[in-house]
């Protein structure tokens, strides 16, 4: 553990220096980077050059700026593993602007910030988190007198990198369910020049945010995506496929209603909702407030959030599939489609009935013709 | 072809009352070509697996008891489903190719039966069914246009279920073979839940089809007398002399026996 000194980081020193300022040990921070690397896929075997990137580090500036939001990303991301990684990470990433983590306000808050981008043009990371309303020109969510979206426009001018943080920042989660009122959308909808990584989830587990920021204080580059341009290091495997109950999904044992014997027993969770296994997502594995438990470890269904839009693709959330739009609500594609199966058995019946009917009917008065005529020459040679 | 002396004709007491009297000739003619019938019958089996295993993989409506160690229930359906799905795929191909080495009434342009005649064909069709009057259907060698409008709608079906099917399948190894070439269907059908409400959707399909299918086989049997049912299993069909084909005029074809004075033979259209 980190016993942390009120230190600052001067801004010519390096992390390396900073930390052993603060009377962090060697061993606390090797353990640190340990952990990283293994959350990044890298291996133990990186931790050596982890360590060594992040000890050179230049403090490094970071514009986190929050948007249409619950700041639930924020609260999540301060709890990663242990608390004081999470002040290294702040540390690390040297916020000079962050709506509830500083403690500057009003027009002090702004000119820090204006400063801080004017000076580390170019080159600082902007977090972002929640959404952009565009309705209206955007005037869901203002501050210090200018829409969000201006915000963030200005911002982005001068960024890296973007880190779109939550499900809000990517895709504009609740806000932009149906039926949308505001116009919410995510970065990626506005800012289209530079490199954007999505963190996904609602909230993402802090040791992603985390990781991510080491991997691109590591390598100087954010990890590669897939194509949702979530990271692949935390978002690469199904929940599904990494789940703790998974072996109750293969043996057919479900959980059936909430408070049944089934739940007691931690069975699967696929017949009340459970999205995991449409979701990509390290719940199951790095989980959440340092390794306490997760969702699903927790008895409810996966929900989803990091998957996109998931709000209206993964609801109803304690179904296993979505409503069909169009037919009502309560109507679904098993009592749709049963009863087109079984109306079309039903009309096949009477129709054959009917059929019936009328080819012993038609049948009845073709006996009553009278003989046709002998067969032909030709007929009789057909053996 | 009979050889020797010339029998005399049939006189069965019952024959004239208790079968419809045909006019002329009658002969037997090869239609459906051994890949397409391989392909039928896999098909069949495997869509009746897929669906029974599917149903169970939507709604697991058996829960086993005990350890989770002592049970595979789940993974043995998922394991038949899965194994349905490569030989509904192994159909699939064989299909494709007789799209492009079958006769006229298997082919590619087949498929598309959507000329002006065949419209009204299918009006005639449709208005016969619903009379029931056999005597104002139009006949085809092949299928009937409507009949092949409801086969092509199983083939796009077929394609779908295939394309959501494995871009399903492909998520339990993400960046390997299926996940890869399917990585595009996700985002076009509103996220990997909508690719399983399409492939649940399109499942429904099989069993109206199934039981219409069936039905209208049997009945064209049963009122034509023309013998399709055994055609998916034999190949060929019944003609008579004095029936006119929307698809296919016999009377001109050369091998086709009242014109030669040969019977019976096998007339393989071309």
């Amino acid at each position: 553990m980190f016993l942390r000194k009120a230190e600052p980081w001067l801004d010519g020193s390096t992390l390396g220096e900073h930390l052993e300022e603060s009377g962090v040990s060697r061993r606390s921070f090797l353990e640190f980077c340990t952990e990283m690397a293994v959350v990044l896929g890298l291996g133990s075997a990186a931790a050596p050059s982890v360590a060594k990137a992040l000890e050179t580090q230049k403090r490094p500036t970071v514009i986190w700026l929050e948007m249409q939001e619950c700041t639930g990303c924020v609260e999540s991301t301060i709890r990663s593993e242990a608390p004081t990684i999470g002040d290294l990470v702040l540390d690390v990433v040297s916020l000079d602007y962050s709506e509830t983590l500083m403690a500057a306000a009003g027009h002090a808050a702004e000119k820090a910030r204006a400063d801080s981008m004017a000076k580390n043009k170019g080159s600082y990371v902007l977090i972002v988190t929640g959404s952009v309303p565009t309705k209206e020109d955007g005037i869901y969510c203002c501050v210090a007198g200018k829409t969000i979206r201006q915000h963030l426009e200005e911002a982005a001018e001068g960024a890296a990198a973007i880190i779109a943080l939550g499900a809000c920042a990517h895709w504009g989660s609740v806000q932009a369910a149906r039926p949308n009122p505001t116009g919410a959308v995510g970065v990626r909808d506005i800012i289209k020049n530079k490199p954007i990584i999505n963190i996904a989830g609602c909230p993402p587990i802090g040791d992603v945010v985390t990781a991510t920021v080491v991997h691109y204080l590591t390598f100087g580059r954010l990890p590669s995506t897939d194509r949702e341009g979530r990271p692949l290091f935390a978002y690469g495997n199904r929940i599904h496929d990494q789940c703790s109950r998974r072996a109750h999904f293969d043996a057919g044992q479900y959980v059936e209603v909430f408070d049944d014997e089934n739940a007691r027993r931690g069975w699967c969770l696929y017949q009340v909702g459970c999205k995991g296994p449409a979701t990509y997502s390290p719940c199951p594995i790095v989980q959440w407030n340092q390794r306490t438990s997760w969702p699903i470890g927790a008895g409810h269904p996966c929900i989803g959030c990091t998957e996109p839009y998931f709000w209206d693709t993964m609801s109803p959330f304690y179904r296993r599939l979505p409503n069909v739009g169009g037919f009502g609500v309560e109507e679904r594609i098993d009592t749709i489609g049963a009863s087109l199966a079984i109306g079309a058995a039903a009309g096949v019946a009477a129709h054959a009935g009917m059929t019936v009917l009328h080819q012993i009917r038609s049948r009845k008065n073709m006996k009553q013709l009278p003989e046709h005529a002998p067969a032909s020459p030709e007929d009789s040679n057909n053996g | 072809m009979t050889t020797g002396p010339a029998r005399p004709p049939a006189r069965l007491p019952w024959f004239d009352t208790r079968l419809p009297r045909m006019r002329g000739d009658i002969t037997w003619i090869y239609l459906w070509g051994a890949p397409l019938r391989v392909s039928h019958w896999l098909a069949a089996v495997s869509l009746v697996v897929l669906f029974g295993t599917g149903l169970f993989i939507s709604f697991p409506f058996w829960v086993s008891a005990g350890e989770a160690s002592g049970h595979f229930l789940m993974g043995r359906f998922r394991f038949v489903h899965f194994l349905a799905a490569t030989v509904i795929v192994f159909a699939g191909i064989i299909r494709v190719y007789w799209l492009f080495a079958g006769n006229q009434f298997e082919r590619w342009p087949a498929l598309w039966p959507f000329t002006r005649a065949n419209i009204g064909h299918m009006g005639a069709m449709l208005k016969s069914y619903l009379t029931l009057d056999p005597k104002i259907q139009p006949h085809f060698v092949g299928h009937n246009p409507l009949a092949q409008v409801a086969y092509t709608a199983i083939y796009v079906g077929t394609t779908i279920m295939m394309i959501t099917g494995f871009t399903l399948y492909g998520q339990s190894n993400p960046g390997g073979f299926f996940f890869t070439i399917f990585q595009w269907v996700p985002g076009m059908m509103g996220g990997l839940q909508g690719v399983r409400v399409v492939h649940h959707t399109v499942a429904w399909l099989y069993p109206i089809f199934f039981s219409i299918h069936i039905y209208l086989a049997i009945r064209a049997d049963y009122i034509e007398r023309a013998g399709v049912v055994s055609s998916m299993l034999t190949g060929g069909r019944f003609v008579a002399s004095h029936e006119k084909f929307e698809d296919c005029d016999l009377g001109d074809h050369p091998s086709v026996p009242w014109h030669t004075g040969e019977h019976p033979t096998w007339v393989k259209p071309q």
